[in-house]
């Protein structure tokens, strides 16, 4: 799986009578290996494109490929087929399954790609190890703190080696230990599985963690630097 | 279905624990559940019991389940319309039918006197020895003895018919019918025996004699009115009623007890979609309950269901998993409420004491004594409509929980 | 809508619309099935008591104290005519008519068979009794006319008679003499009641009286009230004046029948345990979803609470809701109930097996639900109630709420 390419995407709420721009034509490529923060105000339209990006939900117009799919164009099935197998996600809280424990919540998503029992047990343990959880396999969400949850979600997403992983606001509800925690986890692992990071945030400390950083507002990109 | 089988576990596991997330609704839903079974399988036990009683009751009453008679006999039951004793091929197939039980009985209308009282009856002419098959009579006696010959000189009445005549065992009365040629023949018999019938209306109309001895007094020597067959189970009597009706002579008249009687036939034939009728209203009755409990167990977990969708489960595996959380809870809901039903009608199968509304039942046919009878059959109805229909219904709120917009449900509160 | 609080109930109640019609819908069904068959039931009924009745043994009959247990011919009521008069004058009806009953053997050319001979005051048994007016062939007795006899059809079929031929028939009299009679056939009745077309034969009472010996005697007076309501005021009045002074026993008429009464009381029974059933699903469905509502909304009360209302009041709210749910399941499920039926009643309707069934019990074969107030409001009514007595147990889980934790709960 390789790059990732946005044309010309638009899409646009409707908000009671007001319509709210989400995408205005958006023209954005991604390259494998890439770690990419988004950034801007609150309803600049960051979540939006993880969204489109991650075929949660479609656009008005435009296209996005991944590689040579059409992403836009394919139907929920298949959707759901290439977010199991090719892209983590990691969600800004209530990221994992409450009544399964942090070892099931990472396994879930293998256990529904057919990966055999002993074979998941063995790589879940391996990255809650990794993400530093150990110890707490049994734990269910209610009993992790809100940093340790926001793990085992990192664990889930990595856990069957996706080509990328999509986070929004993965830090917005932890604290600036917990934060930094986290991020040194997603650069890391950026290094060393050469997975794609998109990750959404408005926080200033995320962003030094960027190797490239987009600027979006009002739906648009205002700027996007190397750095 | 691969997908379906290689996630089974990961859906049960799923399934199960939501189940039991919100316990309060799913004991509140259990329990009714489990109640509308119990009904269903209790309430169907008892009319079994009260249709199987009755239809026993009614047959033996007829008596018999195949009669061969006279054409002319069930509408005018007269010594006239009397039949030749069984001969040649008929006497043949009944002997090798493999009927449980055969015999021929007289049975004409009569007038029966005390000392002090006069009635009207009905004389019957009976073969003793196979009465305990054909109407059970033997085991009814509640003084002295019952027929023991065909020859046998006695009479038994039943013991409201002795009350109203104001005699008893042992005394004489006085039996008077008429013979072919329209001449009263009259005899005095002594009382050998006295019956209690299960429905009281009986005692007082059916009068028991010998078959020879009738013979006797109404002149119709090697004549009967009825030969009665009587088989190993009402339900199935197709098979002899064919091979008996085929080595009938002509101008003879073979009939089931559902011909002649309607009202039994009836009964027979409304049973199983009364049960029907019955385990369906319960159901729809415990439905808007099941559907209510699945859109809200749905409800409080949008954003847990856009969560699973977003992690790429297909939404055909969203809508098994729903499905199989209401399929445990429909068969948990059935093992309670039929180990209920189990638990409440046996005690009950040794007889539940109604005679507090004995003449209202007498009327319908039942006696007062009512023993349900929980059928395999029953239950498996029931168990089946809960668990299909329950399906069925539950596969709107599932389908609709599938077809939520992940970004949506992500995004609700 | 001025009552804040009503307001609030009303919307609370909107606020998950799917699960309040839900609810509201069990209570719909089942309301609608309650007033069917209940409006069924009570149709039924009537037509079994007064088909029953308005045939032969009237609302209430007037007895020798012994003749219920035992009807002998010589627990008789002496001058009974002369009382059943005095009783006319007295209660300022005339649908009091005097009988005598025997058993005797008739005898027709070819066939004899025992039969119920029942001698009636021509002149007033077409007013107690429909048997009268149920004579296919020929004509009903006549006043002064004697040896003449009205019989059931299926014993003119089995004695092979027709009107104008004779019958013979002996039996004994009041004075254990011998009694026989020499009668014409004038009439033929077919009730439909195979008891009384069976074996029923009815001469003029004062010729019963002669052949006999009864000498004025009779056994009942039969008394037809208007309506089946009527009987009971009825019963009250006769015993306290005629009954004490004549020594005669009032005999209402679920003693004359009383399989009649037990039969209604079992059907009753059976027809209950249903009704129940479905109540007490209908009552889970609404503790259900009135539980759900509260715990739901346990950070609301918490809210509530802790600017000052008490758990007394949050709880009304919550009856107040069940209140609204279940007047909603009420109004539709009646009007909808009462349409079905209402309908049903006009055209009539039957089910495969129904006329054998009704035959038995004296109902046409067709049944047509009678819509009555009760009727309308009796299921309808302990649903509500019952759904009320459901919301109970949520609305005093309020009284264990503390303020501060309550609204810290999600």
């Amino acid at each position: 799986m390789s790059a990732i390419h946005c044309h010309q995407l638009c899409k646009t709420f409707k908000q009671g009578d007001e319509i709210i721009t989400g995408l205005d034509h958006v023209d954005l490529t991604i390259e494998t290996g890439e770690f990419v923060c988004l950034s801007g105000p609150s309803g600049s339209g960051k979540t939006t494109l993880l969204n489109a990006i991650g075929g949660l939900d479609t656009p008005d117009s435009g296209e996005i490929h991944m590689g040579d799919i059409r992403i836009d164009q394919l139907e929920r099935g298949a959707l759901a087929d290439m977010r199991l197998r090719h892209i983590g996600f990691v969600f800004q809280a209530y990221n994992l399954i409450p009544v399964l424990s942090a070892q099931e919540n990472v396994e879930f998503v293998m256990q529904v790609q057919g990966v055999s029992a002993q074979e998941r047990a063995r790589k879940a343990r391996e990255i809650l190890q990794e993400v530093g959880l150990e110890g707490m396999e049994d734990r269910r969400p209610a009993q992790l703190s809100g940093g340790q949850q926001q793990r085992v979600a990192v664990a889930r997403a990595i856990v069957s080696h996706p080509d990328l992983v999509l986070a929004d606001e993965p830090t917005a509800n932890l604290d600036s230990v917990a934060s930094a925690h986290l991020m040194g986890l997603f650069a890391s692992l950026n290094e060393h599985h050469r997975i794609t990071f998109v990750i959404s945030t408005h926080d200033k400390r995320v962003m030094g963690y960027a190797r490239r950083l987009i600027g979006m507002r009002d739906g648009k990109i205002i700027s996007d630097e190397t750095q | 279905m691969a997908v379906f089988r290689l996630n089974f576990n990961t859906l049960l596991t799923l399934s199960w624990r939501n189940l039991w997330r919100n316990y309060r609704r799913t004991g509140i839903m259990l329990g009714a559940i489990a109640i509308g079974v119990w009904a269903m399988i209790f309430m169907t036990a008892l009319m079994r019991g009260m249709v199987d009683d009755m239809l026993n009751q009614g047959i033996r009453n007829l008596p018999g389940h195949i009669q061969i008679q006279h054409p002319d006999f069930l509408d005018d039951p007269n010594v006239v319309n009397s039949i030749a004793e069984p001969s040649g091929e008929l006497l043949l197939v009944l002997k090798q039918s493999g009927t449980k039980r055969w015999a021929t009985r007289i049975k004409v209308a009569a007038v029966i006197a005390s000392e002090r009282e006069t009635r009207g009856i009905n004389l019957l002419g009976i073969e003793p020895d196979a009465e305990a098959d054909i109407s059970g009579l033997p085991a009814l006696i509640s003084e002295g003895r019952f027929l023991e010959t065909n020859q046998d000189k006695g009479i038994v009445i039943g013991a409201k018919l002795a009350e109203r005549l104001e005699t008893r065992l042992g005394k004489r009365v006085v039996v008077m019918s008429q013979d072919p040629d329209n001449n009263l023949s009259e005899r005095g018999f002594r009382i050998v025996g006295i019956y209690r019938a299960k429905m009281p209306g009986l005692e007082e109309f059916n009068v028991y004699t010998a078959r020879d001895t009738l013979q006797q007094l109404l002149h119709i020597e090697g004549r009967v009115s009825q030969i009665i067959l009587v088989d190993e189970d009402y339900r199935e009597i197709e098979p002899l009623y064919e091979k008996i009706s085929q080595a009938t002579p002509p101008g003879l008249d073979t009939r089931t007890w559902y011909q002649i009687d309607s009202y039994l036939a009836a009964m027979f034939n409304m049973m199983d979609g009364f049960v029907l009728v019955w385990v369906v209203i319960i159901f729809l009755a415990l439905s808007f309950g099941l559907v209510n409990t699945l859109v809200m167990a749905i409800f409080e977990r949008i954003r847990e269901i856009g969560l699973i969708q977003a992690l790429g489960m297909r939404p055909a595996l969203i809508v098994y998993q729903i499905l199989l959380e209401s399929l445990l809870l429909l068969l948990i809901g059935l093992a309670i409420g039929n180990s209920l039903a189990v638990a409440t009608v046996k005690p009950l199968e040794s007889g539940l004491d109604i005679s507090i509304v004995a003449e209202g039942m007498a009327m319908m046919g039942v006696s007062s004594m009512l023993y349900p009878n929980l059928t395999l059959y029953d239950m498996v109805l029931a168990n089946s409509v809960v668990i299909i229909l329950g399906i069925l219904t539950s596969i709107l709120p599932a389908w609709r929980a599938a077809s939520l917009d992940p970004v949506r449900a992500l995004n609700t509160n | 809508m001025k009552n804040v609080t009503l307001r609030m109930a009303w919307r609370n109640l909107w606020r998950h619309g799917k699960r309040t019609w839900l609810t509201v819908g069990a209570m719909i069904f089942s309301n609608t099935l309650l007033v069917f068959s209940i409006s069924l039931q009570f149709g039924s009924y009537d037509m079994m008591i007064n088909n029953s009745l308005q045939a032969f043994s009237g609302h209430i009959q007037l007895q020798h104290p012994r003749y219920l247990k035992q009807p002998k011919m010589r627990y008789a009521v002496p001058a009974i005519n002369a009382r059943a008069q005095g009783l006319r004058e007295q209660l300022g009806m005339s649908a009091i008519s005097a009988r005598a009953t025997g058993f005797a053997l008739a005898s027709s050319e070819e066939r004899s068979y025992g039969l119920q001979i029942i001698g009636v005051d021509a002149n007033h048994e077409p007013l107690v009794s429909t048997l009268p007016g149920l004579v296919k062939r020929g004509r009903y007795l006549q006043a002064e006319a004697v040896e003449e006899i009205v019989i059931g059809s299926v014993l003119a079929r089995n004695l092979k008679v027709e009107i104008g031929d004779e019958l013979t028939f002996i039996g004994s009299g009041f004075d254990d003499s011998f009694a026989a009679g020499v009668v014409r056939v004038v009439g033929i009745f077919e009730s439909g009641i195979s008891d009384l077309d069976r074996s029923m034969a009815q001469v003029n009472l004062g010729y019963f009286q002669d052949v006999f010996a009864m000498q004025g005697q009779g056994h009942s007076i039969v008394i037809r009230a208007r309506h089946i309501e009527d009987v009971d005021p009825l019963m009250s009045s006769l015993s306290i004046t005629t009954a004490n002074l004549d020594n005669l026993a009032v005999r209402h008429w679920d003693e004359l029948q009383p399989g009649l009464r037990q039969a209604i009381q079992a059907d009753m029974t059976s027809a209950w345990f249903m009704y129940i059933v479905l109540i007490v699903l209908v009552a889970f469905s609404v503790l259900n979803t009135q539980l759900m509502s509260v715990l739901e909304r346990t950070r609301e009360f918490g809210t509530m609470m802790a600017l000052g209302l008490k758990p007394a009041r949050l709880a009304r709210l919550i009856m107040l809701e069940t209140g609204l749910m279940t007047g909603l399941g009420l109004i539709i499920g009646i009007g909808i109930g009462a349409l079905l039926t209402g309908y049903l009643s006009v055209v009539g309707f039957s089910y495969p097996g129904m006329a054998e069934m009704a035959d038995k019990f004296n109902l046409p074969d067709h049944m047509y639900p009678t819509i009555s107030t009760l009727s309308l409001i009796l299921g309808p009514g302990i649903v509500a109630l019952g759904s009320l007595l459901a919301a109970i147990y949520p609305a005093l889980r309020l009284n264990r709420l503390r303020p501060i934790e309550a609204m810290r709960a999600v």
